[in-house]
């Protein structure tokens, strides 16, 4: 797949241009704080393209230029910066940058680079599929089942933590393979996580439940659960398979109890511990298209505890769960 | 007829039970005070000690390695939630020791392994009993660590071809 690394220090200027990345693009997004980062990255593979800012502490966006001269890295480069004089685009076009967009960045204008310079194709407008939105009615009956079956989840780990659970509206959407890193970017962008999945079926149903934990949250947890240790790596593996036992057994119980059905659940897998997000879930992202996705967050009150239950159920186990459903979605 | 049925119901009673026997997964039916009550084939291969010695006794007593508060801890929401729980071998690499299943070619000394308890309910519609299961993943863990290791190996000499 092909790789674009966003490099900026700003959290939300490398969000912001992630977003403006054509929507239909299959392409794996990595992210840089720094020029040196960045570099680093390149030198991975991991950025066939790169979108650089100028000004950026440790090791600017000229000093990357020169290092990619420098060591010859296979890398196309637009420089996005808010810096507008003319002498800083003809400096960085000198040292090698295909071409430089203004701050704030707009999607047209990116996209229109990147057809100049034949990095991205446009598909004909007529291949998307109709059933692209999922149909209000529908979102309405999967945000209404996973309220309850959250609810639940919430009151159980309140009873085994004693406290508060702030219960989260369920956001629910049918997602593109591009868009599930994003859409993980959004919950935690500049610190590390921890994460969990783990796979479920039921008859025609299948899917994955990832639970994400910012590694933040750990000390508390450990406050909450009553551990005197030394909060290490082991003790916070514990934690994460407790708390994400506890809500997603509980969801997906909830969830199989309304659909009136039973879901097996396979072992948990760790995917990793104080990781960046978008290293988390890089594997594997070509099998899949599309997928329905339920994403919970869950806040616990007094704490800065903050976790991330995230439902991803296939597009053709959606069929049978309408189905399922349908009593519901009659008048 | 009516014996014929019977007949018909014990012999299905009789190849449920040799399943459960032979399956290659270690099942152990629990109560809340953590005695056992059930204790398959695999369990008596792997452990060396028949059903007859474990029933009734506590998982406690008979293996003084695993450790009482962590597995309550992790049993409770079973009991109170009917919630399954499931340890995996990153946490901690076995619950009982059990040799590796190829001692030969096997590159481990222990089996690892992932548990699984879930809920059992009575008669009554409450969880007296808890069922676990035990899996052997070693071959999993094993390449894992391999994998691991490798991947040190090849940064590492990523590092020095850059320095």
């Amino acid at each position: 797949m092909f790789s674009v690394l966003i490099c900026d220090d700003s959290q939300v200027a490398r969000k912001q241009v992630a977003k403006c990345l054509p929507s239909d693009w299959e392409v794996a997004v990595h992210f840089a704080k720094h020029g040196e980062e960045a570099v680093a990255a390149l030198r991975e593979g991991k950025g066939q393209m790169l979108l650089l800012d100028l000004n950026m502490p440790v090791m600017d966006g000229y000093q990357v230029l020169e290092a990619i001269q420098k060591e010859k890295l296979d890398t196309a480069v637009i420089v996005i910066s808010g810096d507008i004089q003319p002498e800083a685009h003809e400096r960085v076009r000198k040292l090698g940058a295909l071409d430089f967009i203004e701050k704030p960045i707009k999607p047209e204008r990116l996209h229109k680079l990147l057809i100049q310079n034949g990095i991205f194709q446009e598909k004909a407008a007529v291949e998307k599929p109709q059933l692209d939105r999922l149909e209000p009615a529908i979102r309405d009956c999967y945000q209404e089942i996973t309220n309850i079956a959250m609810g639940q989840a919430g009151d159980h780990l309140a009873r085994i933590l004693n406290v508060f659970v702030k219960l989260p509206i369920p956001n629910v959407n049918l997602i593109e393979a591009s868009e599930l890193t994003m859409m993980l970017q959004d919950i935690e962008d500049k610190e590390t996580v921890s994460g969990i999945c783990q796979g479920f079926v039921g008859p025609g149903i299948c899917g994955e439940a990832l639970f994400i934990l910012s590694d933040s949250s750990f000390n508390d947890v450990a406050k909450i659960m009553d551990i005197r240790d030394e909060v290490d790596d082991r003790v916070q593996l514990e934690l994460l398979m407790d708390a994400a036992n506890i809500l997603i057994g509980t969801c997906l119980n909830g969830l199989a109890t309304q659909l009136d059905m039973h879901f097996s659940q396979g072992h948990p897998v760790v995917l990793g511990q104080h990781r960046n997000i978008a290293e988390l879930i890089n594997t594997n992202k070509t099998r899949w298209r599309r997928t329905l996705a339920i994403e919970l967050s869950y806040g616990l009150e007094g704490y800065k505890v903050q976790c991330d239950l995230i439902l991803l159920v296939t597009e053709e186990s959606m069929k049978i769960m309408n189905d399922k459903l349908s009593h519901l979605l009659e008048d | 007829m009516q014996d014929n049925h019977a007949l018909g119901e014990m012999a299905e009673f009789h190849w449920l039970m040799e399943m459960l026997q032979t399956v290659d997964v270690g099942l152990v039916v629990l109560d809340r005070t953590f005695r056992i009550k059930l204790w398959n084939g695999f369990m008596e291969s792997h452990s060396g000690m028949l059903p007859s010695q474990v029933r009734g006794k506590c998982l406690f007593d008979l293996f003084p390695e695993v450790d009482r508060k962590w597995f309550s801890s992790k049993a409770r929401p079973v009991f109170e939630l009917r919630n399954r729980a499931f340890m995996i071998w990153e946490q901690r690499p076995y619950l009982l020791k059990f040799p590796n299943y190829r001692p030969i070619t096997g590159t481990e000394d222990v089996m690892y392994q992932n548990i699984t308890l879930s809920p059992l309910t009575s008669t009554t519609g409450k969880v007296e009993d808890i069922c676990m299961m035990i899996y052997d993943v070693t071959d999993v863990a094993a390449g894992k660590k391999l994998l691991e290791s490798a991947q040190v190996t090849l940064s590492e000499l990523n590092e020095r071809a850059g320095g």
